[in-house]
């Protein structure tokens, strides 16, 4: 029979290693045996001196002593507390600033499109108005204009054949007087209103003569006209259409 | 060996937080403890105090390393006796030269012995415990601690491996060369008697 080492008696005294089969050879050998109990008693024996008790005011002194020399940590950023809402809230930040610029856009995009829009309809309004305008001013300039015309003629007229184109002419002339009649009237303007008014008499005078132009008839005309002036106001009026085209010609351009 | 305690989590967390005083409370409630064990591996008291102040200063050093799950106790238990160990081993060397010249380990272990008084002294007066703290002296500090782990403190052979940082197996030799010694002491001494 192998008895037990002095290792394997004092791990089995400290319950380590197989306690079983240590147990059972103790039990089977009395020389092993006794050599565990006086093992027991060796250890028994060995009692040392226990430490001072230290009471709760020791842990003071231990801070005390030592509280000094300790450097406080940084403190810890945690994910929550530290790192990770600032950086959400930094980020937040940030996709809202985007947004916000986005939407502003196109925001702006939108109310910078409606303004170029109307811009764009007032111009074409005011474009149209103006040829409106345009178109009034050429048909009242040529009036005028052949009126002039007409109306020296038939200072020089002494009657005959040259006073029949006055009459044609008159006749033609007519229409259009009667359309710059209208639109000065509607414009308020009664300088120019007043000349055709009577430039219109004088016009039914002339396309109204079923035998004709003859000389007293022409006669009777002219002194109408010089005594009215109407060939002196038709030339001023033509001389402030022919400014008030140019003026309106420098607008539009 | 112990049990973590929430309150030393809260600390801990505090601690690393900035709050050093936080600090405070975990080496309020752990010092007894590690005086204890530091006491019984210096075998002086002046020590033990120095161990538990140098192993408080080891753990806040270290405190950002240290694990939430394990328990700060036991931690500080290890760190306690590392700083023990090293205490003694420092003691050791202290010793090993004031011996000088002598290099017999016959002459080397009575040397050591007169560093207190004499063992048929000791045992006429009674004193057995100085008696054995003598026979402490013959250990290596290795020894010594493992088996003041071993046989004061209940440590298993794997608890003093992890706080020695050896193998369980050398933890175990260690044991048993500390009682094989001890036993040896006690014997030339019972004969004596």
């Amino acid at each position: 029979m192998n008895h037990l080492s002095e290792e394997e008696l004092v791990a089995h005294a400290y319950a380590e290693g197989d306690n079983h089969s240590v147990q059972q050879h103790l039990q089977a050998c009395a020389e092993c045996a006794k050599s565990y109990h006086t093992l027991g008693s060796d250890l028994a024996d060995m009692k040392f001196a226990e430490a001072p008790a230290r009471d709760a005011a020791y842990g003071h002194l231990v801070w005390e002593s030592i509280a000094g020399s300790l450097p406080a940590y940084e403190s810890r950023k945690s994910w929550f507390r530290g790192g990770l809402w600032p950086a959400l809230s930094y980020a937040a930040a940030g996709m809202a600033v985007v947004v916000c610029a986005f939407l502003g856009g196109r925001l702006w995009e939108h109310r910078h499109a409606q303004a170029v829009s109307q811009n764009h309809a007032q111009q074409h309004e005011q474009t149209a108005v103006t040829l409106v305008q345009r178109v009034d001013v050429v048909v009242l300039s040529d009036h005028l204009d052949r009126s002039e015309r007409l109306l020296v003629e038939l200072k020089h007229a002494d009657g005959g054949n040259a006073a029949s184109p006055l009459g044609d002419e008159a006749r033609r002339l007519l229409p259009a007087n009667r359309f710059c009649r209208q639109h000065a009237k509607q414009d308020d303007d009664r300088a120019l209103s007043t000349a055709l008014d009577r430039l219109d008499h004088l016009l039914v005078e002339l396309a109204n003569q079923p035998e004709g132009l003859n000389s007293q008839t022409i006669s009777r005309l002219q002194d109408e006209m010089n005594a009215d002036g109407l060939l002196f106001e038709v030339r001023v009026l033509r001389s402030r259409q022919a400014a008030s085209s140019t003026h309106s010609k420098g607008d539009t351009i | 060996m112990f049990r973590m305690d929430k309150n030393d989590q809260a600390a801990i967390r505090a601690v690393l937080s900035g709050d050093k005083e936080a600090y405070g409370a975990l080496v309020v409630r752990h010092s007894a403890k590690l005086f204890r064990v530091a006491f019984r591996i210096t075998g002086n008291e002046a020590d033990a105090e120095d161990v538990v102040q140098e192993a408080f200063l080891r753990g806040y050093r270290k405190l950002e390393s240290f694990e939430l799950r394990s328990d700060f106790g036991t931690w500080m238990y290890r760190i306690a006796v590392r700083c023990a160990l090293d205490r003694i081993s420092g003691a050791r060397i202290n010793e090993d030269s004031r011996v000088g010249e002598e290099s017999d380990p016959q002459q080397h272990q009575v040397q050591v012995a007169d560093l207190a008084a004499g063992p048929d002294r000791l045992l006429l007066s009674g004193e057995i415990g100085a008696m054995q703290e003598m026979a402490m002296l013959s250990l290596t500090p290795t020894e010594r601690t493992a088996f003041v782990l071993r046989h004061m403190e209940d440590c298993t052979s794997e608890q003093i491996a992890t706080a020695l940082g050896i193998e369980p197996n050398a933890a175990k030799q260690a044991v048993f060369r500390a009682v094989q010694k001890v036993r040896r002491r006690l014997a030339i001494l019972r004969v004596k008697i």
